[in-house]
């Protein structure tokens, strides 16, 4: 991927080298059923690795309703604009739901990183809020989500499909990623760019990856890149 | 000095250097280099202190990255349930971050695993010469 050197500079991912470990990630869940795929447009030359899954919304009144007179009051999140109204808290309020999680991974080649896109919406096509996908969220990601060293979750069209998003945003995900990939080089040790970014991003937005995705990793120390 | 006294501390150190076995047997019957237990003769739990049994802990290594503090005390025994959060929560005292510092620990030096995710768990997966490494790095977060 780069040079012997440890600048944070060099550890910025080219776009070859992220639908390499694409793949690489995607052979491995279908190994284990993870679900992933990438999806390719028509007519364009990006794809992106996608990912839905379902969950039941637990049956607890969720904060949502205690809340329902403020939106959110998160100072991190800018641009979340939906806004509660009385039929979305009724129908949160029912007994359990269940909710259809999307997420995209899309290569960024402005800051040369992958970036997370995520929605979740109600099997009738309501969507989630924010709020409302951080209920599924562990607890303890809550805080890391307001602590993280990523910049502001938005709502942002999809680059290819045109639909709206959140999107954790890519510009400081080097800064994170660098030590990771530092350390590995300079142990010559093969890792997956993808796999270590998703199993770090992953977990803030209720994305686990399974442990094995680290397995595969070591599997691969026995090339060279 | 690596006992923090004032409050319970999930992890023991171990002070004196350990025999490090090849292999795990399956019956776990051999001492996985226990420090401050008994002889290793017992397949039996000993009772003198409820969180030594040889069976409930593990061992592991805990190596820094990137410019992150090393922690004077890099060999633990660990409970088998503690999660990652909790070893999270624990390095960062130990280290004395401050809360807008972001921790993050790594098997295989390159994977995060979830947060709720048990350490003798990952034992199982990753250990190897009777012991885990994990890599832990800080990060600074948007502030």
């Amino acid at each position: 991927m780069s040079l012997n050197l440890d600048t944070e500079d060099d550890f910025y991912l080219e776009e070859n080298r992220f639908k390499q470990c694409c793949a690489e990630f995607i052979k491995h869940s279908q190994q284990i059923g993870d679900g992933w795929e990438w999806k390719s447009i028509k007519d364009f030359p990006d794809g992106y690795m996608s990912k839905t899954h379902f969950q039941m919304k637990n049956g607890n009144t969720p904060s949502i309703f205690k809340d329902s007179t403020k939106e959110s009051d998160e100072q991190t999140f800018t641009h979340v604009e939906e806004a509660l109204d009385d039929s979305q808290v009724a129908g949160i309020c029912a007994t359990s739901e269940v909710i259809r999680y999307e997420y995209h991974v899309l290569y960024s080649s402005s800051y040369e990183v992958p970036v997370l896109y995520f929605r979740a919406c109600f099997l009738d096509g309501r969507p989630l809020t924010l709020d409302e996908i951080w209920e599924g969220v562990h607890e303890c990601y809550r805080a890391r989500l307001l602590e993280g060293p990523w910049d502001t979750i938005t709502q942002q069209e999809h680059p290819l499909l045109g639909q709206p998003f959140f999107v954790l945003h890519p510009c400081r995900t080097n800064e994170f990623m660098a030590p990771v990939l530092a350390n590995s080089q300079r142990e010559n040790r093969n890792i997956n760019y993808i796999t270590s970014w998703l199993s770090i991003v992953g977990p803030v937005v209720g994305l686990n990856l399974p442990l094995s995705y680290a397995k595969l990793v070591s599997e691969q120390n026995t090339k060279t890149d | 000095m690596a006992e923090v006294e004032e409050q319970p501390l999930p992890l023991s150190p171990q002070d004196s250097g350990r025999g490090e076995c090849g292999e795990e047997p399956p019956d776990g019957g051999a001492a996985v280099g226990v420090a401050e237990a008994a002889p290793p003769s017992a397949g039996s739990p000993v009772t003198e202190e409820p969180a030594e049994d040889t069976k409930k802990k593990i061992d592991v290594l805990l190596k820094a990255v990137g410019d992150t503090p090393i922690m004077k005390t890099k060999k633990w025994s660990v409970e088998r349930t503690r999660t990652i959060q909790g070893l999270v929560d624990f390095i960062k005292k130990f280290l004395k971050l401050v809360a807008s510092e972001q921790l993050f620990i790594y098997v295989n030096q390159s994977f995060a695993p979830s947060p709720d995710q048990e350490v003798g768990t990952l034992y199982e997966c990753f250990g190897s010469d009777g012991k885990l490494v994990l890599h832990y790095c800080k990060s600074q977060a948007w502030g």
